[in-house]
């Protein structure tokens, strides 16, 4: 019995949603644990995404609109500035500079943000620890973290397990901000990620270019998801399924339904006949990683057989040899790809502003390289979240799912339109409307059949 | 005993269906996705309705029949949803069909079928649970609890945990039946489903009255036993018919 097609559509949009996930579960859980131990202190914090207005409670309204719509602009500004200075950077082929400074942010981001939630969250839950011992794991732990991003041979899931880290650590520096500050940010960012992803000459979009052509990784902090062994498969699968349902003309439509001949052949920027050879490459990484992936590369790789031994064998010679892909793959597998440009404390949010953003997949690299996602998309789903959770649990969930299917959309559009997507925008409009909605009209309702026992 | 006590009731409502996603679900990422969006649709219809009720709440909590009608509405609307479900999914079925055949996997088996309505049903019903008991849980973590004087014997949080655990069980294998019944074109089926749904907020309607959750909640528990039976019954006929018949 072979086994369905259930199990392989959609594995790279769990990829990408479960860190997504993990990172706000994460961080909603620190924000539980640690609001309640310092209300007066949260409110205190000074960075770059308040520079100009300080709310305090007691400011009327339009005072609070006004001064949060003003931080908005000073830290969208800044975050633009930042990145036009990285392209600038990155066009001059300073790009030891930029990794090396990437390096020294993301260990101080690590030792400094990171030591000090470590700091509250030993305090909080008062563990018995002494200073020495504290300090060694924390060194630790920041080396092996910034090793793991920017050097090659590292586990890949260590280095999205840093990445994750990262994300919330950042994440939850940002829930400090006061509440008004922190929704106009978030429309703000918003705005600014579609812009700077989608209008031309915005500095993403000339980013992701310049990084294309070049035929290198981007130049930031980017999540990868796991570039697994039945990657062409799934991205064929999904292209499919949506082309079938928007009858638009994609790429992979085109490729398999004009010979329905394989799914690798998808990738036909190389010479049509390394569809075998592909396959082959990934049945030796198969053999390599671990054990629920080789067994969902049988299929495919039966599937594959089965038509190359039904259609002409002239297609596949099998020549080109798995040499290339597989060195490419490998290299793949531990290679460097962030990067970044994580910022000391007061940059940092403008650093971690401008990497959001990059999902970037096209047909050819895709399947090599795997989608990825900006590590200032894993921030800013985070701080949305970790701020509804300040209010109540349900808006908690109505903006994780809101985020999650707005996640989903943008994955959606991105096997509709082979480029870069920002990841924000709809998810963040989303998950403000879904949690303004649940507070003003769900609570009351919900509460009010809940606690008279009333269900349905 | 306040952080036990909070998992306790979280568990106690989600366990069931935690456990039924990390042994079937779990696996295959469509499910998953699947769970997620009847997740999302279920928020949907939840949001609409409460839009649509917000002008007349709070109810005066004296009486019953704004309640009774409260639910009815609800029953209704979600039920019609259901139907657009079922709509959405027949077309993504076909869909999924030609996947299949294009990269010549086998098409759909009956029981992905099922796992799709089941994938569906779980996503209402621990939707249903985390906004009906779960998001409510957050004080029970706190020391101290809370009790209602209807029912003054037993918690507040524990009884709701107990009547969302019988709800996510009617939920979820409502849908399997009503899957079932939409493709059979089985009528009986088709009208059991809101009926049960019905009933079953029909039912909490007793906890109105003082005391009456000791009576309500084994009705309750009465309802959704008869759906899983139902539902029992109906999957087993399937998959004997099913074994008869020459694999399709």
């Amino acid at each position: 019995m072979e086994s369905s097609i259930l199990e392989s559509i959609g594995v790279e949009i769990i990829g990408v949603m479960s860190p997504v996930s993990i990172c706000m579960f994460l961080v909603v859980l620190l924000v539980y644990a640690l609001s309640p131990s310092n209300p007066s202190s949260s409110s205190s914090i000074r960075t770059a995404a308040n520079l100009v207005y300080l709310e305090s409670p007691t400011d009327s309204t339009s005072e609070k609109l006004e001064g949060a719509l003003l931080n908005a602009l000073v830290f969208v500004i800044l975050i633009a500035l930042v990145t036009f200075l990285l392209v600038l950077l990155y066009y001059y082929n300073f790009t030891n500079f930029l990794k090396n400074y990437m390096r020294f942010s993301a260990f101080f981001v690590l030792a400094t943000m990171g030591g000090s939630i470590f700091l509250s969250i030993i305090q909080h839950f008062s563990i018995p620890i002494d200073s020495v011992t504290c300090f060694l794991l924390l060194f630790n732990f920041t080396l092996v973290g910034v090793l793991s991003m920017f050097a090659a041979g590292m586990p890949i899931l260590l280095r999205q397990a840093y990445m994750v880290c990262l994300g919330i650590i950042v994440a939850a520096w940002f829930t400090k901000l006061p509440e008004w500050t922190t929704w106009v940010l978030l429309v703000a960012l918003a705005l600014y990620d579609l812009v700077a992803v989608l209008a031309p000459g915005g500095p993403l979009k000339l980013l992701v270019e310049l990084a294309s052509t070049r035929d290198e990784e981007l130049p930031a902090l980017v999540y990868e998801a796991r570039p697994t062994v039945p990657r062409n498969a799934n991205a064929s699968s999904l292209g499919l399924l949506v082309a079938g349902v928007s009858d638009s003309g994609s790429v992979e439509l085109q490729a398999v339904s004009r010979g329905n001949v394989s799914p690798g052949e998808n990738e036909n920027r190389a010479s049509s006949d390394d569809s075998v050879v592909e396959v082959d490459s990934f049945a030796k990484e198969g053999g390599q990683s671990n054990g629920d992936e080789g067994q969902r590369l049988l299929p495919v790789d039966r599937a594959l057989g089965r038509h190359s031994s039904s259609s002409d064998a002239s297609e596949y010679s099998t020549v080109n040899v798995p040499s290339d892909r597989a060195r490419q793959f490998g290299s793949v597998a531990s290679e460097i790809v962030a990067d970044e440009e994580e910022m000391s404390p007061l940059v940092q949010m403008s650093g971690s502003g401008n990497e959001r953003d990059e999902l970037r997949r096209d047909a050819a690299e895709m399947f090599s390289r795997g989608i990825k996602l900006g590590l200032g998309d894993f921030i800013f789903y985070s701080v949305l979240v970790g701020r509804a959770a300040m209010y109540d649990l349900m808006t908690v969930y109505a903006c994780y799912l809101a985020i999650i299917s707005g996640l989903g959309c943008t994955l959606i559009l991105l096997s509709v339109c082979h480029r870069a997507l920002p990841a924000l925008p709809i998810s963040i409009a989303l998950g403000v409307i879904f949690y303004f909605l649940t507070r003003l009209l769900m609570e009351p309702f919900v509460v009010g059949a809940a606690t008279n026992l009333l269900m349905f | 005993m306040t952080i036990a006590a909070g998992i306790g009731y979280a568990l106690l409502a989600l366990g069931p269906s935690l456990s039924l996603f990390i042994s079937v679900i779990s696996k295959k990422p469509f499910l998953v996705l699947t769970v997620l969006s009847s997740t999302l649709l279920w928020l949907v219809s939840l949001i609409m309705l409460s839009g649509l009720w917000r002008p007349f709440l709070p109810l005066k909590s004296s009486a019953w029949w704004p309640y009774s009608l409260l639910i009815f509405t609800s029953v209704l609307f979600q039920e019609a949803l259901r139907i657009l479900f079922w709509k959405v999914y027949k077309k993504l079925e076909d869909t999924l069909d030609a996947f299949a055949d294009r990269v010549s996997k086998p098409r759909l088996y009956m029981t992905d079928k099922m796992q799709i309505a089941l994938a569906g049903g779980l996503g209402h019903g621990v939707a249903h649970a985390v906004f009906f008991c779960l998001s409510l849980l957050t004080p029970a973590f706190g020391p101290g609890t809370f009790f209602v004087d209807r029912c003054s014997k037993i918690p507040f949080f524990l009884l709701s945990a107990i009547i969302a655990l019988a709800f996510v069980t009617i939920h979820t294998f409502s849908m399997v039946i009503a899957f079932n019944g939409y493709a059979e074109g089985n009528k009986v089926d088709q009208i059991f489903v809101p009926l049960v749904h019905l009933v079953a907020g029909m039912v909490t309607l007793v906890n109105f009255a003082s005391g009456g959750c000791i009576i309500g909640i084994p009705l309750l528990y009465f309802v959704a036993v008869l759906t899983l039976l139902h539902c029992g019954k109906m999957v087993w006929r399937r998959l004997t018919e099913n074994r008869h018949r020459p694999v399709m």
